[in-house]
């Protein structure tokens, strides 16, 4: 997949594990009352989902090359929240209400504001650790009770609930720690066993007194009670627990519909490796582009969601586009039906080694089609959006008239593995007008599957984009809107958002004020070499004019180091530390190149006396001065080129939107990639 | 480990439910009685209960109601406090009720959220089991047993999935033919009941090969036995309530099958027949290991109805009572093994070979006492007979707030309004559970018999279009003057076609 998936965590049950080998064994059960773990189930619940929180709205500003701050605002409605829910998060007239996760490495302290300005009262971390810890031992023993082994006597579960309930506390206090403390380490020391030197086991059976019994009889328990193939679900909610906070917040149950905000942590960004790229940058004149990734995740249930990005004034904003993946639940499983009917149809069998029925057959390729041709509505109106968007950037990026698809050379193309969005939109458009009614006997049952479940994940048919609308130069904003018709009504997962931001220096640019610059230089060597020598011919010429040397040596110094002095002065030169500071860097270096040229002139005519000399040290000077300007110039075309790139080279853009592109061309590193995400 | 799952927030959220004090266990009320007797003793305060329900009587958080043959089951859960823990699941002994033949059942269950299932994708099934109207003789009902055994087993070992929903009799579906069909905006004329079984199974989205051999296993089945199988027809943009053909009943291979099956079972429909409700924590195979230990014992299923209410597994089975068997057997709950000993000394139709070989299984059954049974009238195909007076299927589908008004009662007042129009009304199939939102999301299937008999099936479809606009607006009135529920909060919708309940929505 191009869009790179962020590596799993450790298992949490490896972390429970070590745990429960190090811990001491308790001696008597811990003390959660059943409101703590009511309130705290009801907490993770409801931040699951978030279903109260319609409207999430998130302004960046990036203040240098590598932080951004992030202000959240949040619309919150509280009669979504059910009875029964609001009766276990309600403390005298006011509501407990979860509004945002975290990670766990932001430690920066959050200030939540109503629409008043007014603080809003703060869970804190030790009381949301303590009713998490709460809410997991109490689901633990839900899991225990209802476990068919509960009442069938001298099996694990049953010991745990009656007979050895140290090994149940233990379990418990495992647990507890793992939620207070947050995850081990993933490598290296992780606990005390790791420093000692512990004698082998006799092989004899210990007493069910002894510490190692009760430790192995929790670790059973472990298995017994999450098989491998049965731990996802908890494992996740603890993975959560463990790696991040809740936000949440004390609302008057009054107000039910209220607006807050905060100053989230300080975001670091991370800066990929990717050495030859940034020297080229540096060095060449490729119009450089300074490329922001900002990755987030936006709760399922929110309705609209709006990304506000601000930029130093100095710096534009060449492209912006928000990437979800909204509808990727959908297209896997779409993926993932085409894919077996492929391995079904190529006789691997369905379980009983028979082809699939044909009317069966029918069905699953009726039901595949109708869905493709979905996902090829959506996308081409992405597409048209994306296509409107750029035609308002440059006019030379209008849509031109598409290739016209019979239905046999879309079938064809679908059986090449070819899903670009005009393939799609043909075939949906084949597809509404009635002309894939028998499937199950045409071209794109058999051989043409497996090259079709390629195209399907190759071109990301599940992320949809949203483009800019602000009207700004030096800002963006995008708003995603839920589509109306939810592919995936059954996910709860957050949606992953990536927004891709290209800054550049646009006009006024530095660039033109150095070509000006160099211009002038050359004109003042030109001029100096001229009146020296009497003419023009020293330029093109390989004679030696007599007399070239000046009389006055100290003039021509003062005007070689002043001039360009007073000219460079001029120029708004950053700091490199800033966006600015990058966007400019080849534009520095050109801009110290050419008054190191006038420098070196200036340094030649105090200490040279020859007329062979001064002839070529002013035909160097001019030489590399046009050097310079050739550079500039080369500059501006990159510039032009840029602008008129109709798809930005980044792999975090979708590939159905990448393949527009007239020639395919290798992505670009990001310069910098911000993480919201809240997931590490 | 996958990142992205759905199962966690399910897990939470059953978690969450159960977490407090006064929710952190299930009470139910199970009343299996003739039809016909109403709502009113499943809803009563429980008389024994420490803490009782009292006022929360009347707002159970699920209700489950299914009516055949004359014959009718109804269960209602409350969210409760719990009770010193003995086992995961119990139920009490049989309680007369106010009215004559109709027994409680109060249980207990602690939450199950080892169950989950919600991201699931569904598939529904519809298994014709003979082309005539609802008239099923001992040797059918044995048949149908050996049917649902194989589907629910075919779920387990194939589709890796627990049944959702099971139920027969149901409405059959009979594709129009090309010249009627129109603009495919109208469907044929409905049975209300037919000799059907309708399935739905709850396989992972994760795993389509599953889904495959469980549906290639299910035309396996219907071709061993002849049946008629259609799927939910799973185009984008379908609705639940639109089928997909993929084989017609086959009437010779059926018989053929039956008589080598069961050759000495009598063909005469059964008089009596009694409720057996099997219950437990609910479990990947429960309905399989129910269905199929009844059928090894060589008893026959008129009718059954599986489903789980708050993750308690619930296969409520319709049985026929062997002829001869005691008509004054008392109603009895008790422990799953000693239940299947005594439906075995009730309800044997066939001496099966090796019978009663089943795992013992931890869970409970309650039996009813035997009753007797009335058949529908229907026709054969369409529903429209010569005098037309047969009774047809109309579907109610509503969201109302929790505590407002409680499904039991809005399909009395249902019921009531159609009385005006019909000379009898009767609930098939009810459920309704609260959700998302705390609205109760309720689906039910009424019967009907018009008053005023039409005079073929367009003047059936128009009379029914009719009485169900009509009873929908008046229903909706009665809410709105009766302040039950505030404005704009109720949404209900009563129709003679199942998938114009739905109109927007995905079966994929």
């Amino acid at each position: 997949m191009r869009v790179a998936e962020r590596p799993d965590s450790a298992d949490p049950f490896r972390d429970l594990r070590a745990l429960i080998e190090t811990l001491p064994v308790p001696s008597a059960p811990a003390t959660y009352t059943q409101r703590e773990a009511a309130l705290g189930l009801a907490l993770m619940d409801l931040s699951l989902r978030l279903e109260h929180v319609p409207r999430v709205a998130e302004h960046l500003t990036l203040i240098d090359r590598g932080h951004m701050t992030r202000s959240v605002s949040v619309d919150v409605d509280l009669q979504a929240i059910a009875g029964a829910q609001r009766r276990r998060i309600t403390t005298g007239s006011s509501l407990w209400i979860p509004v945002s996760r975290y990670s766990r490495s932001d430690l920066a302290p959050v200030v939540v504001k109503d629409s008043t300005g007014a603080v809003v009262p703060r869970f804190t971390h030790r009381d949301s650790n303590r009713v998490t810890a709460a809410a997991f031992v109490r689901l633990l023993s839900m899991l225990i009770d209802a476990h068919p082994d509960v009442t069938a006597r001298d099996t694990v579960v049953h010991k745990l609930r009656h007979t050895h309930q140290r090994s149940r506390w233990l379990l418990e206090a495992a647990i507890a720690e793992l939620v207070t403390a947050g995850s081990l380490p993933e490598t290296g020391i992780r606990t005390p066993l790791d420093y000692a030197l512990l004698p082998a086991l006799s092989g004899a059976p210990g007493r069910e007194v002894d510490a190692r019994a009760v430790r192995d009889l929790a670790l059973a328990g472990l298995d017994e009670l999450w098989p491998a193939d049965a731990r996802l679900p908890f494992a996740h909610l603890l993975r959560l627990a463990c790696s991040q906070y809740m936000l949440v917040v004390l609302l008057d149950a009054a107000h039910p519909r209220r607006f807050l905000t905060w100053d989230a942590p300080l975001l670091p960004g991370r800066r990929p490796r990717a050495p030859i790229q940034r020297l080229v940058q540096s060095l060449l004149p490729v119009n450089r582009e300074f490329v922001v990734e900002y990755e987030t995740a936006i709760p399922r249930s929110v309705g609209a969601y709006h990304l506000t990005v601000e930029v130093n004034e100095e710096v534009s904003v060449r492209r912006f586009v928000l990437s979800s993946d909204v509808d990727d639940d959908f297209v896997q499983t779409l993926r993932q039906d085409v894919e077996m009917l492929a391995s079904a149809s190529a006789g691997a069998g369905v379980g009983v080694g028979e082809q699939p029925h044909r009317k069966l057959l029918e069905l699953e390729l009726q039901g595949i089609a109708s869905r493709l041709a979905e996902v090829g509505r959506r996308r081409l109106t992405d597409l048209t959006n994306y296509r409107r968007y750029m035609a308002e950037r440059h006019r030379s990026l209008g849509v031109a008239a598409p290739a016209l698809l019979g239905a046999d050379e879309v079938v064809a193309a679908l059986g090449r593995g070819d899903c670009s969005v005009p393939v799609l939109a043909a075939f949906a458009a084949h597809y509404s007008a009635d002309s894939m009614r028998h499937l199950a006997r045409g071209p794109l049952a058999g051989e043409a599957l497996p090259a079709l479940a390629a195209g399907i994940r190759d071109y990301q048919l599940g992320h949809d984009i949203t483009t800019d609308n602000d009207p700004r130069e030096n800002g963006a904003h995008a708003h995603w809107r839920h589509p109306p018709l939810d592919l995936s009504p059954h996910s709860t997962a957050p949606v992953r958002a990536v927004a891709y931001l290209s800054l550049a220096d646009e006009a006024p640019a530095l660039i033109e004020g150095i070509t000006r610059m160099v211009v002038g230089l050359a004109l003042v060597v030109l001029g100096i070499g001229t009146l020296l020598t009497g003419g023009p011919q020293w330029l093109y010429s390989g004679r030696i004019v007599p007399d070239s040397v000046p009389a006055q040596a100290d003039a021509v110094v003062a005007v070689l180091l002043l001039v360009p002095g007073l000219l460079i002065a001029r120029l708004d030169l950053p700091s490199t530390h800033s966006v600015l500071g990058q966007l400019r860097q080849f534009q520095r270096t050109i801009a110290f190149l050419s008054v190191a040229v006038t420098t070196g002139l200036a340094i030649a005519a105090g200490t040279v006396h020859t007329d062979h000399a001064i002839t070529r040290a002013l035909q160097a000077g001019v030489a590399v001065l046009g050097f310079i300007l050739v550079c500039c110039l080369l500059e501006f075309l990159a510039r032009r080129a840029r602008r008129r790139n109709p798809v930005p080279w980044s792999d975090r853009l979708p590939h159905w939107l990448t393949a527009t592109a007239p020639r395919p061309r290798r992505a670009y590193a990001p310069d910098a990639v911000f993480d919201a995400r809240g997931e590490v | 480990m996958a990142l992205r799952t759905s199962r966690s927030t399910e897990l939470a959220r059953i978690a969450a439910e159960a977490a407090a004090a006064d929710a952190s266990s299930v009470r139910l009320r199970l009343v299996h009685g003739p039809a016909g007797a109403g709502f009113q003793g499943l809803i009563k305060p429980f008389p024994d209960l420490d803490p009782p329900l009292h006022e929360q009587a009347q707002w159970p958080s699920d209700f489950w109601t299914f009516s055949v043959a004359g014959l009718a089951m109804s269960v209602c859960a409350w969210p409760a406090a719990a009770t010193v823990f003995s086992s995961p699941f119990e139920v009490g002994a049989p309680r007369p009720t106010d009215h004559p033949d109709t027994f409680a059942y109060d249980g207990f269950s602690v939450p199950n959220p080892g169950f989950l299932n919600e991201p699931n994708r569904r598939i529904d099934a519809l298994l014709t089991l003979n082309s005539t109207h609802w008239a099923p003789s001992y040797r059918d009902c044995l048949v149908t047993g050996v049917v649902l055994a194989r589907t629910c087993s075919l779920a387990v070992s194939r589709g890796q999935s627990p049944i959702v929903h099971l139920h027969t009799p149901v409405s059959p579906f009979i594709d129009q033919q090309i010249s009627a069909r129109g603009d495919g905006s109208l469907e044929r004329l409905r049975d209300a009941v037919g000799p059907c079984v309708r399935v739905s199974v709850a396989v992972n989205p994760q795993e389509p090969t599953a889904r495959l051999a469980f549906e290639q296993g299910l035309v396996a089945l219907a071709e061993e036995f002849g049946l008629g199988l259609k799927l939910n027809d799973r185009r984008f943009n379908r609705v639940p309530g639109e089928w997909f053909t993929i084989r017609g009943f086959d009437r010779e291979r059926y018989r053929q099958v039956r008589a080598r099956l069961f050759p000495d079972t009598p063909m005469h429909l059964p008089k009596h027949a009694m409720i057996a409700s099997v219950m437990g924590p609910a479990r990947l195979g429960m309905a399989a290991d129910v269905i199929s230990r009844l059928s090894a014992n060589g008893v026959g299923v008129l009718a059954a109805a599986v489903s789980s209410v708050r993750k308690i597994g619930f296969v409520n089975l319709v049985l026929p009572l062997a002829e001869g068997a005691d008509l004054a057997a008392p109603a009895w709950s008790g422990q799953w093994d000693d239940g299947v000993k005594l439906i075995a000394e009730r309800c044997r139709t066939f001496d099966a070979v090796g019978a009663d070989h089943g795992e013992v299984a931890a869970y409970k059954v309650a039996l009813s006492p035997p009753m007797p049974c009335s058949y529908p009238r229907s026709s054969r195909r369409t529903g429209a007979s010569v005098t037309g007076r047969v009774p047809y299927p109309l579907w109610l589908r509503w969201d109302v707030p929790n505590r407002t008004v409680g499904s039991p009662l809005l399909l009395s007042m249902v019921e009531q309004n159609l009385a005006a129009y019909a000379e009898q009304t009767e609930v098939a199939y009810a459920q309704a559970r609260v959700g998302r939102g705390d609205m109760v999301r309720g689906r039910a299937k009424l019967v009907v018999l018009l008053a005023e008999p039409p005079r073929d099936v367009a003047d059936a479809q128009a009379l029914l279009n009719e009485v169900a606009e009509r009873v929908q607006e008046r229903t909706l009135e009665q809410l709105s003057d009766a302040r039950l529920v505030g404005p704009g909060q109720v949404r209900l919708r009563l129709s003679p076609r199942e998938r114009w309940l739905t109109y927007a929505g995905i079966s994929a």
